[in-house]
């Protein structure tokens, strides 16, 4: 494992090169050093001692952050939750086995583990953990804890719902080798690379064993159970602000810089986010609209960024309703997709990426320069419509279709999306399509119900490494699989892509699957999101240009005020 | 009047049974899932259809439709009116919160709908057609156009840019901080209040002009009384009633519209409660504020009708 780097400046900004060459620095720091019997990750030699600081030398302390971010969440537990608004409100109150750098976003760092080996077969894991840790209710931390903690998210009781529990189906035990020392078994050995990830999702919070006995293994209605972060719960007003203070006994001394942190509520990209901002009211805010983003970029005093999320927005096609199931049918209107007139359509509301079914800026995905050569992916549409035309001649659709059900999850994008797509298909292959707007409550419902022709939304995925979105997104029994795409080659890929632990091999498996995608497309990939924060130039230590998501990196322990 | 009073509030019963249950149906009915929320889309993706039974059925959302109605009963009658899905909040506890400062923004626009809708009333009435009138009356028509929310979004706007700034962003009560509370209440109520303002400018002209033309005005100009009082106390007391009329009607467009005009002043009064509350289905918060919506509005009007006997002493409550 690397140690942190500590090359970056407030002011450097980071493009897809630069973003792949730092994420493939970071996935060679979670590879590990094969040493003879059992191997040992390079960072774990740093021992105990190892303490994060903030990336500029000399840090201010004290002082109130005021945040303005989506954080009233529908319910309390971290583990069970999805959305921004628990890890955006709850995440500085604890801490993880192991993390991301939150100066860099992608270098996988210690965290209340500080050392670990990984047995020469592959299978074990072993996590050296801190002594002297406390919960913010003064209790100890123990080895107890991460096994409490693991087992819920590995194997959830009746009723509990863990989204990140396929990243650790794998595991097999956890055996607890001493009060700071914990082991992980897997049936079969794992890429490292994914596991390291896996460990390190910013949503897989380490809680005490007793909050968990005490609440039955579900903590959706327990408020501020105790963490051993950097900030500990004050106060909290529904829907309003939620107050933390500084934790004075935290373990990584002298963090956290500040000494309170404030959480405002607002909603991802709303005007009121951006007057907050602008107004004065915020020294910080997480996803902002663009039009708050380029005031804030052209405001002396300000500043703002744009970063990768883990998010793809896309066309389902219901499989099971004629004629969807044809794959020439599909790819016809993959193809029909002009993709770079539907990033320009929505520029002004948020900022998106062009992709197609692999993260366009993980190493993973075909270069760019390689992919706007591709069919669908060109600047100029005309050959990729004629393309999409002699494949519905020859599935018998030259005439097009007609009243094609198309549900629109409500949201500025969709909606705007939804109407260009529904011109671009009547135009490229006279496919008619009937729009229909519906609430996220109500979306799910249909979109998993079957209750659709075409529909358009977003899907997450918790890990950047195909082998979480692969079986999430396109696996049979994946649950965002909501076209019921099926294609035996691919999920045979997939097992072996899961498997693969060289990295040069399991890349070249995941352009075959990518080959397969675009033949026979699962859904219609129309963009990849990128999102905006903004905020005042005197808040220190925050890099949100080169994360991954907003999910691993939610905890302001290095952040500081310079005033 | 004691009477009339009790009559009235029991009348009233049946209006708000017939609410609560159609919100109660209509919450039932819609499509949409409150696990969404709940568990976000990726965890609601990945729940089994066993695990969303026991939920659902931890949530009482399982029990046969009458069962569920009479167990909101129960908890209207407690005091507590249930908690919400999520979080497991009391509603009793968000109408506390956050009540008295949309009843501050309501009852200030109501306010403020009178201290601009008469004047210019009056105006209009005393010199019909004048250059005044026209103007006055224009600019009623633009109020009685503009939706509130669209204004409260330029005027978030223009006091964001020109003036650098932004009213506070959490609930702060008028006895714990009066500045701060009034920051708050002030731009959804001058909203609300223009719109209301409007209706009552234009009520008043009318109401006026017809009274103006009576006898008893002309009997009062007759024996010399100056031209202020005979409006003020002759005519004015008399143009009124169809005037509070309206403003008791218009209580029920001022609930309504703070629903949209709290959201877009970023105000976290009960408006925007209702709004999350729709948005997550949260069907206990949604079906508890619409019923007490429904309350503001029945006892609004019980008080205007009472307020028909102080000012017109031939009205009689028996």
């Amino acid at each position: 494992m690397a140690e942190p780097s500590a090359s970056l400046s407030d002011s450097e900004t980071v493009d897809r090169r630069a973003f792949l060459k730092r994420f493939a620095v970071a996935a060679g720091g979670a590879m590990i050093e094969s040493l003879p019997g059992r191997s040992r990750a390079r960072a774990g030699a740093a021992e105990e001692a190892f303490q994060l600081r903030a990336l500029e030398p000399d840090p201010k302390r004290g002082g109130t952050l005021r945040y303005g971010v989506a954080s009233s969440p529908a319910h309390f537990d971290i583990h069970q939750s999805g959305t921004v608004a628990n890890i955006g409100a709850q995440g500085p109150m604890y801490d993880n086995l192991i993390r991301r750098d939150p100066r860099d976003g992608q270098t996988i760092i210690p965290d209340l583990a500080y050392r670990w080996d990984i047995a020469a077969d592959g299978k074990g894991y072993t996590f050296h953990l801190r002594s002297g840790v406390k919960f913010h209710d003064g209790a100890d931390f123990t080895a107890e804890d991460v096994k409490a903690t693991f087992s819920r998210i590995i194997w959830p009781p009746t009723g509990i719902v863990i989204p990140r529990r396929p990243l650790f189906s794998a595991v097999s035990e956890i055996r607890v080798l001493g009060p700071h020392k914990i082991e992980f078994r897997l049936k079969e050995p794992r890429p490292r690379g994914f596991m390291f990830s896996a460990f390190a999702s910013g949503w897989n919070v380490i809680v005490r064993k007793k909050t968990l006995e005490e609440n039955d293994y579900n903590l959706r209605q327990t408020p501020n159970y105790p963490g051993t972060g950097p900030f500990r719960h004050v106060s909290r007003k529904k829907d309003e602000v939620w107050l933390m203070e500084r934790n004075p006994h935290y373990w990584n001394t002298p963090l956290p810089y500040l000494d309170r942190l404030a959480v405002y509520n607002f909603a991802p990209f709303s005007p009121e986010l951006g007057a907050a901002l602008l107004g004065g009211k915020l020294d910080y805010a997480r996803i902002v609209d663009t039009a708050t983003l380029r005031r804030a970029q052209e405001q002396p005093g300000m500043t703002g960024a744009t970063y990768y999320q883990s998010v793809v927005d896309a066309v389902w096609v219901n499989t099971r309703h004629k004629p969807f199931g044809d794959p020439r049918v599909r790819r016809a209107m993959h193809l029909a997709l002009d993709r770079h007139a539907l990033i320009d359509v929505v520029k002004e509301a948020a900022p998106y990426l062009l992709g197609g079914f692999v993260y366009p800026f993980s190493e993973w995905a075909t270069p760019r320069n390689e992919m706007i050569q591709r069919l669908g992916y060109q600047q100029d549409p005309k050959p990729a419509v004629e393309e999409a035309r002699r494949l519905m001649a020859a599935a018998g659709y030259a005439a097009g279709l007609r009243n094609v059900d198309f549900v629109v999850r409500e949201g500025t994008s969709w909606k705007l999306w939804a109407v260009a797509i529904q011109a671009m298909l009547k135009e490229a292959l006279d496919i008619e399509t009937k729009l229909r707007t519906v609430q996220i409550s109500a979306f799910f419902e249909e979109t998993q119900g079957g209750n659709f022709d075409l529909s358009i939304g977003a899907i997450v995925s918790t890990l950047i490494d195909p082998s979480d979105y692969f079986n999430a997104w396109y696996g049979e029994d994946g649950p965002q699989n909501y076209s019921k795409w099926h294609d035996p080659a691919f999920q045979r890929l997939v097992a072996q892509i899961d498997r693969e632990l060289d990295e040069r091999r399991r890349r070249a498996l995941v352009r075959q699957g990518e080959t397969i995608l675009e033949q026979d497309p699962p859904f219609l990939p129309v963009a990849w999101e990128q999102l905006s924060d903004a905020w005042y130039t005197y808040v220190k230590g925050q890099q949100p240009r080169h994360i991954f998501g907003i999910y691993d990196v939610a905890r302001w322990d290095v952040a500081w005020l310079d005033k | 009047m004691l009477k009339y009073l009790l009559r009235r509030l029991i009348f009233g019963l049946p209006t708000l049974v017939g609410i609560s249950i159609v919100i109660f149906v209509v919450m039932r009915v819609l499509p949409g899932d409150p696990l969404v929320a709940m568990f976000g889309a990726e965890g609601f993706q990945r729940l089994n259809p066993g695990d969303r039974a026991r939920i659902m059925s931890d949530l009482g959302l399982s029990d046969p439709l009458p069962v569920q109605y009479v167990h909101w009963m129960k908890d209207i009658a407690s005091g507590s009116f249930g908690r919400s899905f999520f979080r497991g909040d009391r509603v009793s506890e968000l109408v506390l919160h956050r009540g008295p400062l949309s009843a501050e923004i309501g009852l200030l626009s109501v306010l403020i709908s009178w201290l601009v809708g008469l004047p210019v009333g009056i105006t209009g009435a005393v010199r019909p057609n004048s250059l005044a009138d026209n103007v006055v009356r224009s600019v009623s028509v633009l109020f009685l156009a503009i939706p509130g929310f669209w204004l409260g979004m330029l005027i978030v706007l223009a006091s964001l840019f020109w003036f650098h700034y932004k009213a506070p962003l959490v609930v702060v009560q008028l006895w714990e901080d009066p500045w701060t509370n009034f920051q708050l209440a002030i731009g959804p109520a001058t909203v609300l209040g223009l719109g209301q303002g409007a209706y009552i400018a234009r009520m008043t002209r009318s109401c006026l002009l017809e009274v103006i033309g009576e006898d008893y005005v002309r009997t009062a100009r007759a024996k010399g009384v100056a031209e202020r009082l005979v409006v003020v106390r002759h005519a004015l007391p008399n143009a009124l009633l169809p005037v509070i009329t309206v403003s008791g009607i218009l209580m029920g467009f001022v609930l309504g519209g703070s629903v949209a005009v709290e959201q877009a002043f970023g105000v976290p009064g009960l408006g925007t409660a209702l709004v999350t509350a729709i948005v997550e289905r949260d069907i206990v918060v949604v079906q508890n504020l619409v019923l007490l919506y429904g309350v503001i509005f029945m006892l609004v009007n019980v008080l205007v009708d009472l307020s028909y006997a102080l000012l017109d002493p031939r009205i009689h409550h028996e």
